[in-house]
């Protein structure tokens, strides 16, 4: 379980964008995709976001992420052009809620999936370092993100040994399932935690110098035209709101 | 020891459990597709993040930890596309939180019940576009289909808003008292908390 597949290795990474492109592109899509606030006009921008992921993806050689995202969305897609006329009361209701799930948040999930598994923790930091935020959101951000995929590879461990025990759905100790797995999850998480922060300060973490950082993170030609695309999008979306549209 | 900076070791604490916590609110936002659960989020996220926020105060010791928490759930609601209304809302609950656990100079088990209370009126932000921008949030909802927009409009009228509100403070409440009781269980004994 331990090379899941968030976690980041620096080799054979394909073309690399910068941290901070990649949060640009995170922030534009989940307010455009996810947030929904593009209206009836700027909906021909939507398709481009729906791309944009597949092919970010590509480009990071995540070919199997990219494979699955393509099947899964069309899927979906063709599912809900083609049944809606078709099905009415809680089928349509079950049907088209899937469905809708499925393509409002497969973009976004799968831009997030990318972000998270092509950008290292230092990498992260320094990224954050640049933008001049605080320590006290750096380091607790950073911590998070390194965190999300030991957090889901515990739980499943936990999980596999609870079902042993017969704490499951359809177990005969049902009534435990939450208690038993919360429980043990918080345990290891604070041991793993100690842990790090062990390891952290012996790196001069929460130091009072300023830390140097070995990445080398700056605007290429990808970054320029990825920035360029999210201004545009925001750009249709001043021009939207004022009414020139 | 109160007016100390907050190190490095406290910042990762901070990052640990805001992951945890995070994943647990996910796992439950998902029930939120149901539109009758919808209300009910608002009693389960803060019911059963409950137990990994008790065992979060009991390492907390200085001030800016619970605000610091509160800001980046706000923070990762924006990413997810929630809007900006969680990290408002969040910023006035966390510092309000902050203030009551301060109160008791970090040591007080009453007053860090009443504060996770506190803290978890952030998940109340959420809700604030169904109340006061209904058309701009179902319009990003078509996908899910006119019934379920109906039926999570029957679910929510004008009044739901405090009500929620409420409800938030006091489920959170009980989901410290709950962490409570199984961080006495199990925490205590393994010389975790």
């Amino acid at each position: 379980m331990r090379g899941s597949f968030l976690q980041v290795s620096t080799e054979h990474r394909g073309l690399v964008f910068d941290p901070r492109t990649k949060l640009l592109l995170l922030i534009t899509m989940s307010t455009f995709v996810l947030g929904g606030i593009a209206g009836e006009k700027l909906s021909f921008l939507l398709p481009c976001f729906c791309v944009l992921p597949f092919v970010l993806l590509l480009t990071a050689r995540k070919y199997k992420t990219a494979a699955l995202y393509f099947i899964l969305y069309t899927g979906s897609y063709l599912l809900n052009l083609l049944a809606t006329p078709h099905l009415t009361g809680f089928p349509a209701f079950l049907v088209l809620g899937c469905a809708g799930i499925l393509t409002r948040f497969m973009p976004s999930m799968m831009l997030a999936v990318y972000v998270v598994s092509s950008m290292t923790v230092s990498e992260f930091t320094a990224a954050m370092q640049r933008l001049h935020l605080s320590e006290k959101i750096i380091i607790p951000m950073s911590v998070m993100f390194r965190f999300f995929p030991t957090v889901a590879d515990e739980f499943s461990s936990i999980n596999a040994a609870m079902k042993m025990r017969g704490i499951a759905f359809g177990g005969k100790n049902a009534g435990k399932m939450l208690e038993y797995r919360l429980i043990p999850l918080m345990t290891c998480t604070v041991k793993i935690g100690d842990e790090l922060s062990a390891a952290a300060l012996t790196r001069g973490l929460g130091g009072t110098v300023k830390r140097t950082n070995v990445c080398k993170i700056g605007f290429h030609a990808q970054d320029v035209i990825a920035i360029l695309f999210c201004a545009g999008c925001f750009g249709f979306l001043i021009l939207d709101v004022a009414g020139v549209l | 020891m109160k007016t100390e900076k907050l190190k490095g070791k406290d910042l990762i604490n901070v990052g640990i459990f805001s992951a945890i916590y995070f994943v647990i609110i996910m796992a439950i936002a998902m029930l939120g597709y149901i539109p009758i659960m919808m209300p009910l989020l608002c009693v389960i996220g803060p019911v059963l993040c409950g137990i990994p926020f008790m065992l979060f105060m009991t390492k907390v010791k200085k001030f800016g930890m619970i605000l610091i928490m509160s800001i980046i759930m706000g923070i990762m609601m924006m990413l997810t596309g929630m809007g900006w209304y969680a990290l408002v809302v969040g910023a006035v609950s966390g510092l309000i939180a902050e203030l009551i656990y301060r109160g008791g100079k970090y040591a007080s088990s009453k007053l860090a019940i009443v504060s996770y209370g506190v803290f978890s009126t952030w998940m109340w932000g959420n809700f604030l576009p169904l109340f006061f921008n209904p058309d701009g949030y179902f319009s990003t909802r078509q996908s899910f289909g006119q019934e379920y927009i109906e039926s999570l409009t029957n679910l929510m009228p004008m009044w739901m808003c405090p009500t929620l509100l409420v409800t938030c403070f006091v489920f959170g409440v009980v989901g410290g008292l709950l962490g409570k009781a199984l961080l006495k269980k199990h925490f205590k004994k393994a010389g975790i908390a």
